[in-house]
């Protein structure tokens, strides 16, 4: 039972990940496409967010995260630097965690 | 399965049908749904990896999760060119994560709840960082913004496992209507 669902699963994510870098498309995009395309990235990492900070663990946040995350934008936004927000981040959510 | 399935989200998901005795079809449905999201990742990641023989795209796909994604459009947003970075970052995660799975089956339950040291924010963290750098223009943010509202949004509402694909595919919409 767990072994086929394994091997299953592995094809399916296997799958996913490497059709795009097969299947090849010719010519030059349309304007619009590539305007997709371009904003595709951001808003991916984005929504992978939205829902780590709104609902950590599947339960609506009692603020700590929103907060920790409005915090790091800030950070990055001032220092420019990855790090740094990260080791904000994760303090501050300690932090306000245990109030 | 850390080592055939290198996806967080779907092993989580997987150990938590296995509990529920689900059939290997839920299963390997439920992992093709969360992982429908690296579609749009690895679409975005081609212009940069066309430059790999076939060979070493699929060898790349292989590694492709949102981290090693993330860390990679960070890269190249920045103006990196070299791909070297993804496959030091991308297999490095992969070894990491099953010497990781392993000290986990050995030492697993000496220890206690990790989200108590806020170690499981520093993923969120470094996304939100990644997304604030890679911002360029006023409409970058207003995307970053929407994406992640609808996906937040569609959490909550429980429909979790599509919350990513959805909103990554429909925020960048609003790049199509706005003009340079």
């Amino acid at each position: 039972m767990i072994w086929p669902a394994i091997l299953g699963s592995a094809a399916a994510t296997y799958l996913v990940r490497s059709l795009p870098f097969v299947i090849g498309f010719r010519g030059h995009l349309p304007g619009a496409a590539s305007r997709y395309l371009e904003a595709l990235p951001v808003a991916i990492i984005a929504a992978l967010v939205g829902p780590a900070v709104v609902a950590p663990a599947g339960a609506l946040t009692r603020g700590a995260e929103p907060l920790a995350a409005a915090l790091v934008v800030a950070v990055v936004a001032w220092r420019r630097s990855l790090l740094a927000g990260v080791i904000v981040g994760v303090v501050a959510v300690a932090l306000l965690r245990i109030i | 399965m850390s080592l055939l399935v290198f996806a967080g989200a779907s092993q989580f998901a997987m150990v938590q049908l296995f509990s529920d005795k689900a059939p290997t079809a839920i299963v390997v449905a439920s992992v093709l749904f969360i992982n429908l999201r690296h579609l749009l990742m690895a679409t975005s990641l081609r212009a940069e990896l066309r430059r790999l023989p076939i060979g070493g795209r699929l060898f790349a796909a292989f590694f492709l999760t949102d981290e090693s994604f993330a860390m990679a459009t960070g890269h190249f947003r920045r103006g990196g060119r070299s791909l070297a970075y993804y496959f030091t970052f991308a297999i490095s995660l992969y070894v990491l994560w099953n010497l990781a799975t392993l000290a986990g089956i050995v030492i697993g339950s000496a220890i206690g709840d990790p989200r108590r040291l806020g170690v499981d924010f520093a993923i969120t963290a470094t996304f939100t960082g990644i997304v604030v750098l890679a911002i360029r223009r006023p409409a970058d943010a207003v995307i970053a913004l929407v994406a992640a509202l609808i996906a937040g949004s569609l959490a909550l509402a429980g429909a979790s496992t599509v919350a990513v694909i959805t909103a990554g595919a429909l925020a960048p919409l609003i790049a199509v209507f706005v003009r340079r």
